[in-house]
């Protein structure tokens, strides 16, 4: 009997290995796709890479001038208000690479084009999510990961806190994920994508600079209601060694629970989808 | 004029067509500004420091000045232009009898109409809120060279809009890509929209000051606070008047040069 069981597992474990690499092998022909349409337009990739590059280093040059002036930044100094500033990066920036098909999802919806989506054999969330990665975001990524390591050599951190930051950008990456599946299932019942997205960027920017600059309320709704600091101060707080065990623990529970909580109201939109626009 | 006003009536009517876009937009710049505020708070942990050359209340005022400043002088519908050129919707305003120009300074004017008043109404609610020290400006003759200044900075940014607007004449693909580097990104950072401009290193800003967007938020901010006064404002006004100028200039010339390469891709 327990070998049948271990058998049927076995079987199990084939199966979902299988339905992985499938959907891996869709999601490098959409990349595929996604980055041959952004290669037609040279032109263009260079002048948004030019102005990525040009705000990102604006905002670092400004944020080490104002931490040099000032000593400080509530309490942090200049290595680790950069250091903030950078794992915000990185987990926006890897979001913006995987989910930028978000930023489209509108023209589906009103063209009607979304109900050939649904009539595909493949999941349609992970259609209109990750359908469309960025090579700008690409490109971008390996120089970006290389500051981190620099400025983070700074910080000295232990292996253990090296190992909570890497887990905590995960979860972070994973809070980031619920939002933009949030985003999708409030545009289906709302038509309403762009602005909506870009509030949700908005706010996450908050998290540029550690939340704790920010008094109460905001606090606490940047920690709890929508956690932007689970999602991108906290990281950066466990490699400088701020966070405990406990709390990477419950960080990832309330990772975990983000996406349980998106992914239900997802399908609840999906349910009320009336394809009014086909 | 008669049809200018019309034109301004229906710009108007239209933003409130399309409320939820408006207010989400209104609330984004909320939210930028929360961050702004709460960055400066924190770096100036206690109340008799001075940053920058700047106090607490100044450098608070100069945050909420620029809810202020960036909805009169940021505010343009005329972004909209390249997208037109690009498309070859711009075809079907050449054939009307109705100046290009004059149309699109007009739907700025409404936009910004409507934007500054939602921007006074959110001054105060986060005043309210946030309760800062605040730095307000009595003398007469500042105030009146401010209004001067954010004018001035009005129409420089919406030429310079509108010369970014005219490369999509040759590369129609690239006119969002143009806008974003110049109009969001250069704009945002260099013209003192989120931070002032005192903050860079004095070389970075003498360079800064050979360029006209220090003149479109930065300057007349300088002028509210009382940082620039007497005869350096008057210079600062007219330096600004000098590039309002100069760019109108090459506006026309590649706005010229532009219509005789025009094809209307896409019609």
């Amino acid at each position: 009997m327990a070998v049948k069981t271990v058998h049927q597992l076995t079987i199990v474990s084939n199966q979902s290995l299988k339905r992985l690499a499938y959907y891996f092998k869709i999601w490098l022909m959409m990349s595929k796709n996604s980055f041959l349409v952004m290669m037609s337009q040279k032109k263009l990739l260079v002048l948004f890479l030019a102005g990525k590059l040009l705000r990102f280093g604006f905002f670092t040059a400004f944020m080490y001038f104002l931490v040099t002036e000032a000593d400080s930044l509530a309490g942090y100094n200049v290595n680790q208000t950069i250091f903030f500033f950078l794992t915000f990066n990185v987990i926006d920036i890897l979001a913006q690479f995987l989910f930028r098909e978000v930023y489209r999802f509108r023209s589906l919806l009103v063209s009607g084009d979304f109900d050939l989506v649904l009539t595909k054999p493949r999941n349609p969330l992970f259609r209109v999510l990750m359908g469309g990665a960025d090579v700008i975001d690409l490109i971008t990524i390996p120089p970006l990961l290389a500051t981190v390591i620099y400025f983070g050599q700074f910080l000295n951190p232990s292996l253990l806190h090296t190992t909570f930051y890497i887990l905590l950008v995960i979860n972070g990456l994973l809070i980031s994920t619920a939002f933009h599946i949030a985003v999708l299932a409030f545009g289906i019942i709302t038509l309403e994508i762009d602005h909506t997205i870009m509030i949700f960027r908005d706010l996450t920017n908050l998290g540029r600079l550690p939340i704790d600059i920010y008094k109460q309320p905001l606090k606490g709704v940047l920690t709890f209601l929508i956690p932007v600091g689970i999602m991108v101060t906290l990281p950066a707080k466990a490699l400088m060694g701020l966070v405990t065990f406990p709390a990477v623990i419950l960080s990832f529970g309330i990772g975990v629970g983000t996406i349980f909580v998106s992914l239900k109201f997802w399908n609840f939109a999906l349910k009320h989808y009336t394809s009014a626009s086909s | 004029m008669k049809k200018y006003l019309q034109i301004f009536k229906i710009s108007f009517q239209q933003e409130f067509a399309y409320r939820t876009n408006f207010i989400m937009w209104r609330m984004r710049n909320v939210l930028q500004i929360v961050l702004v505020f709460f960055l400066w708070d924190a770096a100036f942990s206690s109340s008799e420091k001075i940053l920058f050359g700047y106090d607490k209340a100044k450098i608070l005022t100069y945050v909420f000045g620029l809810i202020i400043v960036k909805a009169f002088v940021l505010s343009a519908k005329s972004a909209d232009v390249a997208g037109e050129v690009a498309g070859g919707e711009l075809s079907n305003h050449l054939i009307k009898p109705v100046n290009y120009f004059k149309y699109w300074l007009t739907r700025d004017v409404s936009s910004k109409v409507l934007n500054l008043f939602f921007a006074i109404g959110e001054s105060v609610l986060l005043f309210l809120i946030l309760k800062p020290p605040f730095f307000i400006q009595t003398n007469f003759l500042s105030l009146l060279m401010f209004f001067v200044s954010i004018v001035l900075a009005s129409f420089i940014f919406f030429v310079l809009l509108f010369i970014t607007s005219s490369i999509p004449f040759w590369v129609p693909e690239a006119a969002w890509g143009v806008h974003f580097l110049i109009t969001v990104v250069a704009v945002e950072f260099l013209s003192g929209a989120l931070f002032p401009l005192d903050v860079l290193p004095l070389a970075l800003q003498n360079i800064l000051n050979f360029t006209p967007f220090p003149y479109m938020i930065f300057f007349p901010l300088q002028i509210y606070l009382g940082k620039l006064t007497g005869f350096i404002a008057f210079k600062g006004i007219f330096v600004s008047g000098i590039w309002a100028v100069i760019l109108w200039g090459v506006m026309n010339s590649v706005w010229r040069k532009g219509l005789k390469v025009y094809q209307a891709h896409g019609r």
